[in-house]
């Protein structure tokens, strides 16, 4: 009797290290995720909450105080300056969102279609990043001499006789900010673009040839279709940081071209913080409804 | 009704297809064997129109097709790969040839939907229509890939070792399914394969290819029992090929020497097939008429109806033997065993210096 009361006992116990061993095993891997998740939360989330929270309150014209109130919102809305500045935003990241793609599927197709040496495919997309190699301020500022009254463009156009006097609208203007916005943001259009034209399997492309289908159809039913995913993730790229570009645009536009970032830059300036985390409100749900647009186009879960 | 003549193509000056010329039938099935790197996959697209050829004709009903290109001309190709668009449905995949070739695309949608539907139940996937690319298995791929060629109804079909990426059990029950759909559609198929028993069990004719030449092209029967060039021996498995010379009427090869079926010069190669051979019993002795050799016994390999046996010659080659359990029952021998083979003289084949064939054999059986 006494044995099985014994026997019975020991069972039990190891029942329960079991489960405890059971436990650590099946949701040890989750304490992999802490240091991030901790990062993120201190200096992420916190913050987001932060700014929500800081533009209810009160801001006098130098103090802040934590009374709450709508009064920034109402100022964001009812103002023509600020209110403008948003739709100049989304006009100016439509464009360069267009012309990016515009400008940088074809280049894509050509290095991941058409140049099936890994190497030389590679050698390629190293060449797209090249003007990376000088500062952000220098590639921006040496648009100056390019499209000024005196600059190149307009020399070069007098000099052959096409115009006799000089294009004023190149630079300072809405234009030569896309100009110069395109010209940086490309690479990111082109790199995930390649990256999955190039994973396109060679014999499906030969299957559709062989089913009759001609090369434009081939295009449009299968090489276009499968590289959506890298057109999504490019768009995402390049939104992200056109949506909360200021530096392009004060640099190339004479800051006659207010972004809603360079709005946030002379807010903070001059110390209105809670009519910057306003704008950083808006911005923040901005960016989130274009990423969750653009996800919507392509099921990317499916497609990686 | 469709003719290939001298057909060559090389890769920076590797041979791939070498002078290649062959007329297909109406409504048969050809096998086409050899090794890897043997051209065969270049002959399909060549056929196909994936490659252009550096020489060389191909007719199609007596129309030039040599330069048309690929989706101008009729064929259809069933890749290796099977070659599915990961985007599509089965549905979609299979009705992208009718909807989307340049000549003639089918425009209503409910016919396009109707031929989808009868060639899914061809191949046997009627219910999976709806489902994407990625949540089929192996063997429903290939059937895919197969009813997406054949709803074209292309004049030729051309399979690239269809059969390569299944498993045993499938590819057993693919081979009678091929066979069916194809006769059920009167369509010529041309079946590429490295494995010997698939071109003998599926063809009406069979093509043996290496080096990108055409080696034999006969019924698989008269390639299996005449082999016409020592290579074929070789890739269809079934002959121990010894390598000697003719002396006074017999074949010397290392320390024997066998009676020639018949006189013959300048012979280079014998092949006997590995189930005329048979291991005397310790008592026996051979009759008048049977070419004898001694070997080492290695291992024997018990494969349910027969049994082969793996022996060791005296130049270390091997040689193999093979009884049906249905004659005789199993022999044990020890490991080095001394054994002496010993086949009817007559079964020989031989075979002369440039590899061909010299004197066949009285075919056995043969239809």
């Amino acid at each position: 009797m006494s044995i099985d009361t014994n026997m019975t006992g020991t069972i039990v116990q190891d029942k329960t290290t079991a489960k405890k061993q059971g436990l650590f095993n099946r949701y040890g891997h989750y304490f992999l995720l802490a240091p991030g998740v901790i990062w993120m939360i201190l200096f992420l989330v916190v913050p987001l909450i932060m700014m929500l929270y800081v533009s209810f309150w009160t801001q006098t014209t130098f103090a802040i105080k934590p009374d709450l109130t709508v009064k920034s919102w109402v100022t964001f809305f009812s103002s023509d300056t600020y209110f403008g500045a948003l739709l100049r935003t989304l006009r100016i990241w439509l464009t360069v969102l267009v012309l990016t793609f515009a400008i940088g599927y074809p280049a894509a197709l050509f290095i991941g279609q058409y140049v099936r040496n890994k190497t030389v495919q590679t050698i390629l997309l190293v060449a797209c990043v090249i003007p990376f190699w000088t500062s952000f301020l220098i590639r921006v500022l040496a648009w100056r001499p390019m499209l000024g009254k005196e600059g190149a463009i307009n020399i070069v156009l007098m000099k052959i006789g096409i115009i006799t006097q000089p294009i004023d609208v190149l630079l300072f203007t809405e234009l030569s900010v896309i100009i110069g916005m395109v010209q940086i943001y490309v690479v990111f259009m082109v790199g995930p673009i390649a990256f999955m034209l190039a994973r396109i399997d060679e014999s499906l492309i030969e299957a559709a040839r062989d089913l009759g289908a001609s090369s434009w159809r081939i295009f449009r039913k299968i090489i276009f279709p499968l590289s959506l995913p890298g057109v999504v993730v490019g768009a995402i790229f390049v939104s992200v940081m056109v949506l909360g570009e200021f530096a392009t645009a004060s640099a190339l536009s004479g800051r006659k071209v207010n972004l809603l970032g360079n709005i946030i830059v002379t807010q903070v300036g001059s110390l209105k913080w809670a009519f910057a985390a306003v704008i950083g409100v808006v911005l923040t749900l901005v960016m989130a409804a274009v990423i969750i647009g653009l996800l919507r186009v392509v099921n990317l879960r499916r497609e990686l | 009704m469709m003719e290939v003549q001298g057909l060559s193509k090389a890769f920076s000056g590797a041979t791939a297809v070498d002078n290649f010329s062959l007329t297909i039938g109406q409504d048969e099935y050809l096998t086409l064997l050899g090794p890897s790197g043997s051209g065969k996959s270049t002959l399909l697209r060549l056929l196909a129109g994936l490659e252009a050829p550096d020489s060389g004709v191909i007719r199609l009903n007596g129309e030039d097709i040599t330069s048309l290109p690929a989706h101008m001309r009729h064929l259809g190709f069933v890749q290796q790969k099977y070659a599915l668009f990961p985007h599509l449905s089965v549905s979609d995949n299979v009705a992208f040839g009718l909807r989307f070739r340049a000549v003639d695309p089918v425009t209503d949608e409910a016919v396009v939907a109707r031929r989808v539907k009868e060639s899914l139940d061809l191949v046997g996937l009627t219910d999976l229509g709806a489902r994407m690319v990625g949540q089929l298995s192996g063997g429903q791929k290939q059937r895919v890939s197969l009813a997406r060629t054949l709803v074209t109804e292309p004049k030729v079909c051309l399979l690239d070792e269809p059969l390569g990426a299944l498993d045993a059990n499938l590819r057993e029950r693919m081979t009678v399914e091929l066979q069916k759909i194809r006769r059920a559609l009167g369509v010529t198929f041309m079946h590429v394969t490295g494995n010997e028993a698939e071109a003998i069990a599926m063809g009406d004719r069979m093509i043996v290819l290496d080096h990108g030449k055409l080696l034999q092209v006969a019924h698989p029967d008269v390639v299996f029992l005449t082999p016409a060039n020592v290579s074929v021996a070789r890739y269809i498995n079934a002959y121990n090929i010894l390598e000697g010379r003719s002396e006074d009427g017999r074949f010397v090869c290392g320390d024997a020497a066998f009676p020639l079926p018949a006189p013959a010069q300048d012979l280079r190669h014998y092949a006997i097939r590995f189930d005329s051979a048979r291991i005397l019993a310790e008592d026996e002795t051979a009759s008048e008429d049977s070419a004898c050799m001694t070997a080492r016994f290695i291992a024997s390999e018990f494969l349910g109806s027969q049994v082969t046996y793996i022996l060791r010659r005296s130049d270390g080659r091997t040689f193999e033997v093979v009884r049906h359990l249905s004659r005789e029952d199993p022999v044990v021998y020890d490991r080095d065993q001394q054994c002496t083979i010993c086949w009817n003289a007559s079964d020989g084949l031989l075979f002369d210096a440039s590899g061909n064939l010299v004197s066949a054999a009285p075919v056995r059986g043969a239809a």
